[in-house]
């Protein structure tokens, strides 16, 4: 039967053989994914076996359709055997689509690509275009294999003959595929500086070491002297890949202080929400707010305060406990407020929809009593913020929650009417007593996320065991941060730390840790 | 590592047979390859397909642009348009494929999502019926385009005021669609944040923006 009586027969009303063809010529794509498809469904019936062509008259049918649609049999029926079996797995190799897996650039890659067995019958496969990517196939592996030097889509052609047949030599036959190479994620990354000229400028980077210096006390008569090192602060802030790629701000912000007669430390540290325009100016104005107005309530609260901790101390019960969180309301809760209020008089100035200005906070404020350290909290947003002690006994405790939403990126700002009011500031304040601890961390999500990726895993302190490592050299680039007393090289450390390589993670990275 | 979806819902309905589906298909490749030379698409852009006529498929599930080979895209020669079959399979698609946050599990960005086609959906009933559940799937932003003379923009502005129409449906005007889609897929993936409404940028001069 030729092919034309056979459309004419399922009832299409062709003219001609040239007809036909033009209709075959124009649907060609559909045809074959439609025979594709079908011969698919077919196979697994016939356990995977080859169907020969003198097998059944539904194969004969199929070789018609099948050289039908590339109309290249004319007198089809006169042709031998043999040929239109090779037609036919010709046509089985056409069809087929080759998918291989994509390639990175510098990157090893090895695909196992074994052609005589995914087109049973051919033979002698050579592969053209791999070398000059990099690549090269290996013919007893069967992979193709190698570092792909340049990215891009590559036309690959694969030659090929048939087993047993004329066409046997490797050049008579080809195929052509794609082989995708991706880029190196890290060689993309620009890293413009933010021009000087901005609005609200700040610098990319910054870093701080605050030095508290041993105290000489004088133990009983005064007899002996005895040089007490006190802790240190440290923090680093940098710009992200992700804003360095299109020269824009930082939007993350610390500010450390140490008080010299009291001896209270504070920390704050900010992250700026990304999509707000002027949140860089957001995350600054909430640091210097909260360092001022904790330094002013501290000064004018410390007398009642401390002794309201030596207290609770003695005895932790629900009363003294209420003391302390109303002191901390007084001091952090106030710097909050202010915070917020000076933010909406900037905003008010442009003018500008607060939000613009949108920042997270967390603070904290510490110092060290005769019998441990006092640590108080508040945190608004997403980061983190812990108490870590590394040796027996272990201990963590984390000052807070973050907040999350469904999605990624959703979290809670300090700029949020809702978050401004006496109830919620409340609820967002932690504070407790330690005998010593390791390191006193806080950090916006830029380290977080990398780090700790779940809220549930800032929880854990096999985390925080993990994070401390990597901290004092236990990572891919051997940066190490010196945590030993005084040691003021550790801000250019922590800085340098900051550039670790996390798949995804691009966002502004400041950590503040007190040791 | 947090991934940004993006579900491309396409018309392959009978009209868009021919010039028009090849036009698409060369910008979708062009639209990939530029996607794959931003830093933060190549780590973070998952991309899923989903076409419509007669039949509703998902021809790709959502796949790391790292990892996506485009897949062959067909057309019937004639048929209706069944976009709000295709609504329902993108609601599933979302339930199942987009990771939200939990304690355990970190949750993707918010989804985006594109939708092109060059008429208006034959099951219009289903469609409307669609309407509020694809808007509670909180997606990050969604744009629709009607390309062509015969689109219609109504039905789309039920579901978004995103709506884009594209005076014609040949080469040019696809290749600069999914420029600016691309951009725009740049652009959601960073600026979520304070605000749930993702700034877009300007169109490309094809594209009008319907009021």
């Amino acid at each position: 039967m030729e092919w034309i009586d056979w459309l004419k027969e399922i009832g299409l009303p062709v003219e001609d053989a040239k007809h036909a063809q033009t209709f075959i010529n124009q649907y060609e794509d559909t045809i074959k994914t439609f025979v594709h498809e079908k011969w698919n469904e077919y196979l697994p019936n016939q356990e995977n076996e080859l169907p020969l062509i003198n097998d059944s008259e539904q194969i004969e049918n199929r070789i018609e359709l099948d050289e039908m649609k590339f109309g290249e049999s004319t007198n089809q029926g006169k042709e031998n055997a043999e040929k239109r079996e090779t037609d036919f797995l010709q046509l089985q190799v056409k069809n087929k689509h080759v998918t291989v897996s994509n390639g990175k650039v510098k990157q090893k890659y090895c695909f196992l690509f074994d052609a005589e067995a995914d087109f049973p019958g051919i033979e002698n496969v050579i592969f053209e275009g791999l070398e000059t990517i990099g690549l090269q196939y290996n013919t007893e592996t069967k992979t193709i294999e190698g570092t792909p030097t340049q990215a891009g889509d590559h036309k690959i052609i694969m030659r090929y003959g048939f087993k047993n047949r004329e066409e046997s030599r490797p050049t008579s036959l080809e195929k052509e595929f794609t082989l995708i190479v991706n880029p190196d994620p890290r060689s993309l990354w620009k890293n413009t500086p933010t021009p000087l000229d901005e609005e609200y400028y700040k610098p990319d980077e910054d870093k701080a070491f605050v030095k508290v210096e041993s105290k000489t006390t004088r133990k009983l008569l005064g007899l002996k002297q005895e040089k007490e090192a006190r802790k240190d602060m440290v923090a680093a802030s940098q710009r992200g890949r992700s804003h360095a790629h299109e020269s824009k701000a930082r939007d993350d912000d610390f500010k450390l202080y140490f008080d010299d007669a009291s001896e209270w430390y504070v920390m704050v540290v900010a992250d700026g929400a990304g999509s707000a325009k002027y949140s860089r100016e957001g995350s600054r104005i909430a640091c210097t707010t909260v360092v001022e107005v904790c330094k002013a309530k501290i000064f004018e609260l410390k007398d009642i305060f401390e002794t309201q901790i030596t207290e609770f101390h003695k005895t932790d019960s629900n009363e003294n406990r209420k003391k302390i969180g109303d002191s901390l309301y007084s001091i952090i809760g106030t710097a909050a407020f202010k915070a917020v209020k000076n933010i909406e008089q900037e905003a008010q100035k442009k003018p500008i929809l607060m939000k613009e200005f949108s920042t997270t906070l967390l603070v904290s404020i510490c110092k060290k009593f005769e019998f441990g350290w006092f640590v108080g909290a508040f945190w608004v947003g997403d980061g983190g913020m812990g108490i870590y002690r590394k040796e027996e006994p272990e201990y963590l405790k984390i000052l807070g929650e973050p907040d999350g939403g469904e999605f990624a990126g959703q979290t809670r700002f300090l700029t949020m009417p809702e978050i401004i009011q006496p109830t919620e500031i409340y609820r967002r304040l932690r504070f407790d007593i330690v005998s010593d601890f390791t390191a006193l961390i806080l950090m916006t999500d830029g380290v977080t996320d990398p780090k700790f990726e779940t809220d549930a895993n800032l929880n854990r302190i096999e985390k925080w065991h993990a994070l401390w490592d990597d901290l004092n050299g236990n990572n891919e680039d051997n940066v190490k941060v010196d945590f030993s007393d005084d040691n003021e090289q550790s801000a250019d450390q922590l800085l340098e730390w900051l550039n670790f390589w996390s798949k995804g993670n691009h966002d502004d990275r400041t950590i503040a840790i007190l040791f | 590592m947090r991934r940004l979806p993006v579900y491309l819902l396409l018309d392959t309905s009978g009209s868009m047979r021919g010039e028009p589906i090849e036009s698409v298909k060369v910008g979708l490749e062009t639209m990939i390859a530029s996607l794959r030379q931003d830093p933060f698409a190549l780590e973070s852009v998952c991309i899923s397909i989903i076409t419509f006529d007669r039949e509703v498929k998902q021809l790709m599930p959502l796949t790391e642009l790292e990892n996506m080979q485009l897949p062959a895209i067909q057309t019937p020669e004639s048929g209706p348009t069944h976009l709000g079959e295709a609504l329902e399979m993108l609601c599933r698609k979302v339930d199942s494929e987009v990771q939200l946050s939990t304690p355990e599990k970190k949750g993707d960005w918010m989804p985006l999502l594109f939708i092109m086609t060059d008429g208006k959906p034959s099951d219009s009933q289903k469609y409307n019926q669609m309407i509020p559940e694809v808007k509670k799937r909180h997606f990050g932003s969604i744009i629709a385009c009607a390309a062509g003379a015969k689109a219609d923009p109504k039905p789309l502005e039920l579901l978004t005021d995103q709506v884009y129409s594209l005076d014609t449906t040949d080469g040019a005007t696809f290749r600069q669609f999914f420029k600016w889609v691309s951009a725009s897929v740049s652009i959601g993936n960073r600026s979520i944040g304070a605000s749930d409404e993702i700034l877009l940028p300007p169109p490309p001069p094809e594209v009008n923006k319907v009021i």
